[in-house]
């Protein structure tokens, strides 16, 4: 862990001095004449309009509220998957014994004595884990559905879906909010 | 064990203290050498892709590319851009923000550097070997896009916040297909190490996990596709699109700060590649039978430094040469087809990739276990050595006491 730790911190010393390094030798080298013309933000040539602060699509905001979800169920699959993928090395009957022992030591983190998962035992193992994530992934691919359903990948939306065109005819304050 | 980068360090610590310079001074010399060596392949790609990309594109639209800097072929050209930029003026707009525009190309330097740490280059060469390598990689390596959002907030203008918008939208969309085609070889191979993944893949081409199964064959081309995606390279440079944004979130960036988004663009080109080239195309393996069992071999005897540092280099060709081909496909395709609009990258991605890979997932979990009760055996092909080199590497890992110390514990091994 300390290993870890101390990896980090050195790489993020070096990137940071390997930007930080080039760019102080290059204040002896560049000039700095700021002029109005020059720190003003580049819109084409023209004088900018209003802050660019601004209000930015939604659309933006309901693909990152969508898939954030989605990422962190991604990063379940990867323990689950080291699972499943030593399971299934373990239930092929042609595994030398060496390896058997190895892997399923490893998968049960650490046990008193040598142990081998016998290849019937890990296929139960396997199908176990498969349903698991059936179950796991159909959850995740059911409300994958019902967004895709509901039209929220689409980019384009359509300027005139049902409800908002009931609500525009019946044009009553209420139905708008 | 094969010795990693990190004992490498600890070997020049000893070799440091040898020479009577204090205990704290060796222990910093030999951190700075090691962490050099990862750093050298962050700008040494870079430098050589930057090349390459003008030279190729140049060809593929019937130019020369750089022909006059360091003789016919131009290759100092990367240097001397350096040169010239180091020497331009370093704007910052007033509107923007002034601290969060400074700091973005750190943000994304940083990263792309950090996630260098966890690829093995050779068998041994890697800085850090960890059960848990891939994963931490996929994550330290998708922390660049902050720099990016970061860049396109801060710079105050309107084109750089699109850009940053749009580089946030496609980086979570894009990621969740890749994270999908990356689980799958972690089912066959049953582990997270990239050492290991990589060492499951010896023997013969029929090894390489993309020609496991159907499955993960395809898998490897929606991988590419979303890697490219997240390289922000075309088609999929929706962020930059000159054409569009004008330079998107490089908008108001100049001289040396802006060439540095660039550099970490094409050590990140060459990261994702280095992980397609272990995760399907066999890592520092040829593929040929005899040859890789040379490159695994047992490695002992007096000469076993030697040997396994010859072997590490031999690895490290074939990897690198492997990844530089997936790279140059890269930027085949960025000169080749034209830029999607943002609506078409996102249904790209949220239409076909998700579902594509989704289905494909669920068929490489099916796969091995139809396998199994069909009686067959769930490892394709017929390794040489009957898996024997994979086990004794998982035998080398497994005993605590060799761990690699880190470049900073005071008391190193002795030298060769």
């Amino acid at each position: 862990m300390a290993n870890l730790l101390n990896h980090f911190l050195l790489f993020i010393l070096a990137g940071v001095g390997m930007l930080l390094v080039p760019l102080l030798i290059g204040r002896f080298l560049r000039p700095k004449l700021p002029n109005e013309d020059k720190v003003a933000i580049y819109e084409c040539g023209e004088p900018t309009i209003g802050s660019s602060y601004i209000q930015f699509d939604l659309r933006f905001y309901t693909v990152a509220l969508l898939f954030i979800i989605f990422d962190v169920e991604i990063a379940f699959f990867f323990p689950w998957a080291l699972v499943y993928g030593n399971a299934m090395q373990l239930a092929d009957t042609g595994l030398n014994d060496r390896a058997r022992e190895v892997i399923s030591e490893r998968l049960l983190t650490a046990p008193q004595e040598a142990v081998s998962i016998t290849p019937e035992a890990a296929q139960t193992l396997g199908l176990t884990g498969f349903f698991d994530i059936l179950v796991f992934f159909g959850v995740l691919m059911v409300g994958f559905a019902y967004v895709w359903k509901r039209g929220d990948l689409d980019w384009i939306r359509a300027v005139g879906s049902p409800d908002i065109n009931a609500a525009s005819n019946t044009a009553e304050p209420g139905d708008a909010a | 064990m094969t010795p990693t980068l990190a004992d490498t360090a600890t070997t020049i610590q000893s070799i440091l203290q040898g020479w009577s310079i204090s205990e704290s001074l060796a222990m910093f010399l030999a951190a700075v050498i090691h962490v050099a060596l990862v750093a050298g392949f962050f700008g040494l790609p870079a430098g050589i892709f930057i090349w390459a990309e003008r030279k190729i594109s140049g060809r593929i639209q019937d130019r020369l590319g750089p022909t006059r800097v360091g003789g016919k072929f131009g290759w100092l050209q990367a240097i001397a851009d350096g040169g010239k930029l180091i020497q331009k003026e370093d704007l910052v707009p007033e509107d923007a923000d002034g601290p969060l525009f400074r700091v973005a190309p750190y943000v994304v330097v940083v990263s792309s550097l950090a996630a260098l740490m966890f690829l093995p280059f050779s068998d041994g060469w890697i800085a850090i070997s960890l059960d848990i390598g891939l994963y931490l990689m996929l994550a330290v390596m998708s922390l660049e896009v902050i720099g990016v959002i970061l860049a396109g907030y801060a710079s105050g203008s309107k084109w750089a916040l699109f850009g940053g918008m749009r580089e946030a939208a496609q980086m979570v969309s894009y990621e969740i297909p890749m994270s999908i085609c990356v689980v799958i070889p972690i089912i066959t191979a049953g582990s997270l190490n990239l050492n290991e993944i990589g060492g499951l893949q010896s023997g013969h081409l029929g090894n390489w996990i993309i020609f496991h199964d159907p499955f993960s064959f395809l898998a490897f081309f929606v991988y590419f596709v979303c890697a490219t995606a997240s390289c922000k390279r075309a088609p999929f440079d929706l962020a930059e699109a000159e054409s569009e944004l004008v330079a998107g979130f490089l908008t108001e960036y100049s001289g040396f700060r802006w060439s540095f988004f660039f550099l970490a663009e094409y050590a990140s080109m060459f990261t994702v590649c280095g992980i397609a080239v272990l995760l399907f195309l066999g890592g520092w393996h040829t593929g040929i039978p005899g040859l890789d069992g040379i490159l695994d071999g047992p490695r002992y005897g007096s000469d076993a430094y030697v040997w396994t540092w010859l072997t590490n280099a031999l690895g490290f060709g074939v990897f690198f040469g492997k990844a530089s081909v997936l790279v140059c496909v890269q930027i085949w395709v960025r000169w080749t087809l034209p830029r999607l609009r943002i609506d078409q990258v996102m249904m790209t991605c949220l239409k076909y990739l998700v579902p594509i890979s989704c289905v494909l997932f669920l068929g490489a979990v099916i796969w091995p276990l139809a396998l199994s009760f069909s009686g067959k055996t769930t490892i394709w092909g017929t390794p040489t050595g009957e898996r024997a080199a994979p086990t004794m590497r998982l035998e080398s890992i497994s005993s605590p006491a060799d761990q690699s110390p880190t470049a900073s514990t005071s008391n190193g091994e002795t030298g060769p």
